[in-house]
């Protein structure tokens, strides 16, 4: 068992190395770089930008050196626990991020119970009452969820907030509370707004979990000791929690790994188009300005917990479940 | 090695024998015609009778397959035409069908509508102009068009009455009719989703499939990869490859690539897929003993370890669609992908994407409608494959 | 009755007049508490000696009360540096008749557009009370403009003429001069411009970050702990005057930025050492504090639709206004509508410089540019997108302009496509294909594909429309839409034979004003990139134009540059506007486009027609938004209803 946590930690090192890979080049992609972008934009609004600011600049940022000595810079600062700096910013990269991660993994936080509270009675009743009218009726809520474009429920439903509660438009608290410090009031403005990101994010979730639990589930459900215990007189709903519950459960930590990807860039879209301050936009705008240092570093941290939590779900999988320990291997 | 000593031969006759008289097996237990059937069914049947079972999945099937079917004679469904545009008729708001006019039964008609400019909020008012009917017409001439690129043809469905207007959706900002547009826009959005899950296939069927069969250090590159594409939030991996397509491809170059992007993200779920139920298949008897044989590998792979799981493949395959289509109208949203002159749904929805049409031109949000009923019939769709995929459960 | 009534009101006027003093001693009500703690002096000390009195620009403009915030939204934290543009307080700066008129400065001696004597305010002081003097002058031109490592690409170009530096004299503590040997008539609009040529510094601040003061050894460790690369680094990041970035930089605009960045929300308060006054003597601004808020840019309309601000202009656009104008009364706003300064709205820029020879050929032939100009409906364009408000143009000055003339607004704008049809039979593209296209001489069919930076709806709209008549021509029109970096290359690089963007920028210049858009003088030049960047490099880069009317527009503009004379100036201009009428060099559509500036019921002092412009004006700048004010009074009758 140690040995296999070993192996996988060990695993990660070549992962996050060709991810950075993959992210430095991702940014460099797009013709051009944070300068130029920087300068079309003034450009479109009309200003000018003296050439000589221009070329210092471009030296001081580093943006006339070969691609390959810009990488290396990145990535030893990032060992060393320098992120680099945010060309749009001007300044460090943890510094730009700190202030938006709070709010970050609150939403994703409760994002993440949402879907859980949903999806989990639903995929159960789908589950015992297959083929019923309410196995299809319940199913097709949750489908509902994915199948409505979200930055399109988003805006239509921040504007019936607007229009019938008086909600304020965007962001995830009244504008007078930014900034201040904590207070009841800023508290509940916080849930005022953020149950719209969350419902629309967490719906989009629900689908796939619920269409998961389901068939696990009924595999379970299908087994010889489920009979047994019913052919024993044993109620059904006892039936279901002590025992098909229990191995269904197993799969719902695992799911962190397929779902925390999900609900990151699930809720990117819905938070550009609600103004959430979170670091969705942000990220956003940086990759769209190429302001290299501000991505790259935060894709990196994206990727890194994605992969630990995948790992943590996996070991915890196979913690949980004899089975697989027994059986030397994850499977899936 | 002792000697064993054998029991002494019987020295009584058993007591059961094999009797040498005929006998029917028929006459023990008689099938009934269905359970004849059933046993005699081929995986196939099976297959579609558990299906059945799942009787919206049966709807959804049908009405994907109505809608596929539209895209083949989108221009006589159509009114109008993609790109005919009426600027007297701009942000005109849908057009209701009657039946009857001032108690009389005229048939299917719409009212003109009469356009005036409010020029305090600067806006087009269009009131029914209730004089009178204008009576649609069927299987009439309307905008010529080239049927499938080849044949000059200008029969629709349904056309305006001469002089008029039907504006079943409403229409844009410049005057375009939406319900003609969502039409058009079917068959970008639609194939994409195909085309799309047929390149992820293809991909996830080899890579799974090498890796699951050969196992060792092919199983764990393609693992480490795998598991590095995943872990990648999706939405900068899509917006730098977008951004890699040169800008001078031509629209429906920049459709492929769009698609085959979509589609290089997405393989992984299948290739997992594949490579598990290699992994466990590998090591049953019948492929043991197909190896001892001589067969070659594609010929394990392809004739007897494959046919054990393709319903899996087909019914994840068929889940992936729904996610291929949402994720083309998520880079229109973005500003990536997909762009006018291109009609797609995500066009469509990107477009209407703002306050302006949400307060006062909702009609322009009508086509995430089609994007709903196409995902949910997929899902549904691909439920009732998934439940029917191994029908010897 | 009447007779008394006069008599009252003449003596009353007199009263106070004579009652009025010179500058009163009212202190803005938020500062009066500081003022009693002792931490700020008094307003008579914090006033420069000799302030700048602001007189009524306008009939509606009234004299306001203090106090009151204002809020408004922009897009990105960058969007900061709009307080800078909108405060608008600069050496010189226009006013609403685009007057440049000494703003910071008490007086400016001009002589030949050669030698400027600065003259600025004594007792004028920074916004932490520093005293504001030459010294801030000097410190920016030795220590700054002319340190190797702070301006290691020398001095700015509008501080060069022909690359020739000026001569810099500190007169006294309040007086300065520049003096070129040519004359440069480009200095005083650049010290005017929006986003402004700074040549002073708040010295007493930016020594700590120099290495000529605290030593280079210090300088560096600063910069080190601030996680910079060098004390230069440092220092530039510190001194970011129109970022506006740096809460603890002195700055002498209205108002003062008191949030760092990041933020999704600014506060900017009054500054207590502001120079100007209104009539009454009482120091400005009016209003004690500005909210800027930061949120997505699409959501701003809506935002603005729900009452989320007191004033907002940007981001919002023509579209919006049926939206904005459905709220007025439940939020308790109202709509305008100011023209913008654009000579078009939208105008096409025909490659002159594209690779393709043929497509080339064919945009340096007038004739060509003619006929694509005469195959444009624009009242169906003028009717469709801009709601029939707009004015069918070509791309030159506005109406409202001094050097406007009518025929140039009317050149080549006529949809006629007879004629255009002619023009294109008479270069001898007569040959034409199976679908009707014409051929080029090489023969491939006519498709012109034009770039768009893919961002607006209204240049998609605009070209749809387009397509569509000039099919008629035989020519098939395709829109490439890309990024804008990437449609900027794709221009400058010549592979684009055609692209579309906004008109000529200043749709309201003046004589004095820079022509330098009707020639090629810059590589941003859509229509001229090359032989733009041949001028701008000194003749290094790009190519050398070629054509006589483009050769003879670069003489203008020098003679421009060199004149001494108003009269020299103004038919200069008028001989430029001319060429780049009848020669159709860019393509304009529409003018007179209209922008929607959405202002509180209760907040005074916005014009109610207004242009808006960047440059010169300064979007709001030029209307003085220190003299906007919140009008409680009304708020409290209109909530008592």
């Amino acid at each position: 068992m140690l040995q296999y946590v070993i192996k996988r930690i060990l695993l990660m090192i070549p992962t996050m190395l060709a991810i950075s890979v993959i992210v430095f080049t991702i940014i460099q992609l797009p013709p051009g770089n944070y300068l130029e972008s920087y300068i079309a934009e003034l450009q479109a609004q009309g200003e000018s930008v003296d050439p000589q600011k221009i070329a210092f600049l471009r030296e001081y940022y580093g943006l006339d050196k070969p691609l390959v000595e810009q990488y290396l810079r990145w990535a030893t600062g990032m060992l060393r626990g320098d992120f680099g700096y945010s060309f749009e910013f001007n300044m460090p990269v943890t510094k730009v991020v700190g202030d938006r991660m709070f709010l970050t993994v609150i939403v994703s936080f409760v994002t993440i119970i949402f879907t859980w509270a949903v999806a989990f009675p639903i995929g159960i009743y789908s589950a015992t009452h297959q083929y019923s009218w309410g196995d299809y009726g319940l199913s097709l809520l949750g489908f509902l969820g994915i199948a409505i474009p979200n930055f399109m429920l988003a805006l239509v439903i921040m504007y019936v907030a607007n229009v019938v509660f008086g909600t304020s438009i965007g962001g995830l608290m009244a504008p007078e509370y930014i900034g201040k410090p904590w207070s009841w009031d800023k508290v509940k403005s916080v849930l005022e707004h953020s149950w719209i990101p969350v419902v629309v994010i967490g719906t989009s979730g629900t689908a796939g979990m619920i269409r998961r639990l389901r068939a696990n589930l009924l595999d379970e459900l299908q087994k010889a000791y489920v009979v047994t215990a019913r052919a024993k007189g044993l109620p059904p709903r006892k039936v279901l929690r002590k025992y098909p519950l229990r191995m269904a459960l197993n799969f719902f930590i695992s799911d962190i790994g397929s779902l925390l990807p999900h609900i990151i860039s699930g809720a990117e879209i819905t938070a550009v188009v609600l103004s959430l301050p979170t670091t969705g936009p942000m990220l956003l705008n940086a990759l769209k300005s190429q302001d290299m240092y501000l991505a790259g570093s935060f894709l990196m941290f994206l990727a890194f917990l994605i992969v630990v939590g995948v790992l943590v779900s996996d070991l915890a999988l196979v913690a949980l479940d004899p089975r697989i320990r027994l059986q030397g291997g994850v499977a899936r | 090695m002792s000697t064993i000593e054998l029991p002494p031969p019987a020295t009584r006759e058993a007591d059961h024998f094999v009797s040498t008289e005929p006998f029917d097996p028929g006459s023990a237990t008689r099938l009934t015609p269905e359970q004849e059937r059933f046993y005699l069914a081929s995986q196939w049947k099976l297959m579609w009778w558990k299906f059945k079972l799942h009787r919206v999945a049966v709807v959804s099937g049908i009405i994907l397959l109505l809608m596929y079917g539209s895209t083949l004679v989108t221009e006589i469904l159509a009114p109008y035409n993609l790109q005919t545009r009426n600027t007297d008729f701009i942000y005109a708001s849908p057009q209701r069908v009657h039946l009857f006019h001032e108690g009389r039964f005229v048939g299917p008609f719409v009212y003109a509508q009469k356009k005036t400019l409010d020029m305090d909020t600067l806006r087009r008012v269009y009131t029914e102009d209730r004089a009178e009917p204008h009576p649609l017409r069927f299987f009439c001439f309307g905008d010529p068009y080239r049927f499938w690129g080849m044949i000059d043809m200008s029969v629709h469905i349904v056309c305006p009455a001469p002089g008029s207007t039907l504006f079943l959706l409403g229409t844009d900002r410049l005057g375009r009719d939406v319900l003609s547009r969502i039409l058009y826009g079917a068959r970008i959005s639609l194939t994409i989703g195909l085309l799309g899950i047929g390149i992820s296939f293809a991909l996830g069927l080899l890579i799974g499939g090498l890796a699951g069969y050969y196992g060792g250090w092919v199983d764990m590159t393609v693992q480490r990869i795998i598991e590095i594409i995943r872990s990648f939030p999706e939405l900068p991996l899509w917006m730098a490859l977008s951004a890699v397509l040169p800008v001078t491809w031509s629209p429906i170059l920049i459709y492929f690539g769009i698609t085959a992007i979509l589609a290089l993200l997405d393989w992984t779920g299948l290739a997992r897929a594949v490579r598990s139920k290699l992994l466990a298949l590998r090591e049953e008897d019948y492929t043991t003993a197909a190896r001892l044989m001589g067969a070659k590998p594609s010929r394990i792979i392809g004739r007897h370890l494959l046919p054990g799981f393709m319903s899996h493949l087909i019914a994840s395959a068929t889940l992936s669609i729904p996610g291929m289509i949402l994720g083309e109208t998520a880079l229109s949203f973005l500003g990536i992908g997909l762009r006018p002159p291109i009609t797609s749904w995500g066009v469509l929805l990107n477009e209407a994407q703002n306050i302006n049409v949400v307060a006062l031109y909702p009609w322009l949000m009508l086509p995430v409608v089609p994007v709903i009923v196409v995902i949910l019939a997929f899902n549904f769709f691909g439920d009732g494959l998934r439940d029917a995929a191994d029908p010897y459960r | 009755m009447k007779a008394l009534i006069i008599r009252i009101v003449a003596l009353a006027a007199l009263a106070s007049t004579l009652a009025a003093p010179a500058f009163a001693a009212e202190e803005p009500p938020s500062l009066a508490a500081d003022v009693a703690a002792g931490k700020l002096p008094p307003v008579t000390e914090r006033l420069p000696r000799v302030p700048l009195v602001f007189t009524a620009p306008r009939s509606d403009w009234t004299l306001g009360r203090y106090g009151g915030e204002l809020r408004t939204l922009q897009a990105k934290d960058r969007d900061i540096r709009m307080m800078v543009v909108y405060g608008y307080s600069r050496l010189v700066g226009y006013d609403e008749q685009l007057h440049l008129t000494p703003d910071i400065l008490e007086k400016v001696d001009n002589v030949d557009s050669r030698t400027f004597t600065l003259h600025l305010r004594p007792g004028h002081k920074w916004s932490d009370g520093k005293p504001f003097t030459t010294e801030d002058f000097r410190y920016y031109w030795e220590d700054v403009a002319h340190n190797k490592e702070l301006s290691p690409f020398g001095l700015p170009q509008a501080l060069l003429v022909n690359g020739h530096p000026p001569k810099f004299e500190v007169l006294d503590a309040t007086t300065v001069r520049f003096t070129w040997v040519e004359p440069n008539p480009m200095f005083l609009p650049a010290l005017a411009a929006p986003s402004p040529l700074y040549i002073y510094r708040p010295a007493h601040y930016l020594r700590q970050f120099h290495a000529r003061y605290v030593g280079l050894e210090k300088a560096n460790a600063n910069a080190v702990e601030a996680g910079s690369r060098s004390w230069a680094g440092l220092h530039q990041k510190k001194d970011e005057q129109f970022r506006f970035d740096n809460p603890d930089l002195p700055t002498l605009e209205p108002w003062i930025n008191t949030t760092p960045l990041p933020a999704t929300r600014f506060v900017l308060v009054r500054n207590p050492y502001f120079h100007r006054v209104d009539a009454n003597g009482r120091q400005l601004p009016y209003i004690d504090k500005i909210i800027v808020g930061i949120t997505d840019d699409k959501l701003i309309p809506a935002k603005t639709g729900a009452g989320d601000v007191d004033l907002q202009v940007r981001y919002l656009r023509f579209d919006n206004y049926t939206f904005l104008k459905q709220s007025e009364k439940r939020n308790q706003y109202h709509v305008r509508l100011w023209e913008k300064a654009l000579g078009s709205q939208i105008a096409l820029y025909p490659n002159l410089n594209a690779e393709d020879p043929e497509w080339r050929k064919l945009m340096r032939d007038v004739r060509f540019r003619r006929a694509l100009s005469l195959g444009i409906n624009r009242h169906e364009i003028n009717e469709v997108v801009y709601f029939g408000l707009g004015r069918e143009s070509s791309n030159t000055v506005l109406q409202r302009s001094a050097l406007f003339r009518p025929e140039f607004r009317s050149a080549w704008t006529k949809f006629d496509l007879k004629a255009a049809n002619a023009l294109l039979d008479s270069i001898g593209l007569t040959r034409r294909d199976g679908a009707g296209l014409r051929l080029l001489p090489d023969g491939r069919p006519m498709e012109l594909i034009i770039d768009t930076s893919g961002e607006s709806t209204e240049e998609t709209d605009v070209l749809e429309l387009i397509r569509d008549s000039w099919r008629q021509l035989g020519i098939a029109m395709f829109s490439r839409p890309s990024q804008r970096e990437v449609f900027r290359k794709r221009v400058f690089s010549g592979k684009s034979m055609m692209s579309i963007w906004s008109g000529m920028s200043n749709g309201i210049p003046t004589a004095d004003m820079s022509p330098g858009e009707l020639a090629p003088t810059t590589q941003e030049q859509l229509q001229w990139p090359m032989w733009g960047q041949y001028y701008e490099q000194g003749r290094k880069g790009g190519e050398a134009p070629t054509a006589p009317d483009v050769v003879e527009l670069v003489k203008l503009f020098e003679q421009w540059r060199n004149s001494g004379s108003a009269d020299e100036r103004e038919k200069i201009w008028l001989r430029m506007l001319a060429i780049n009428a009848d020669e159709v060099y860019t393509i304009g559509i529409v003018t007179r486009a209209l922008q929607p500036v959405v202002v509180r019921d209760n907040l005074r002092n916005v014009p109610v027609e207004g242009i808006y412009s960047w440059d010169p004006g300064a979007y709001f700048g030029m209307y003085h938004p220190d003299t906007f004010w919140i009008d409680t009074a009304q708020t409290a009758a209109a909530s008592a209803k």
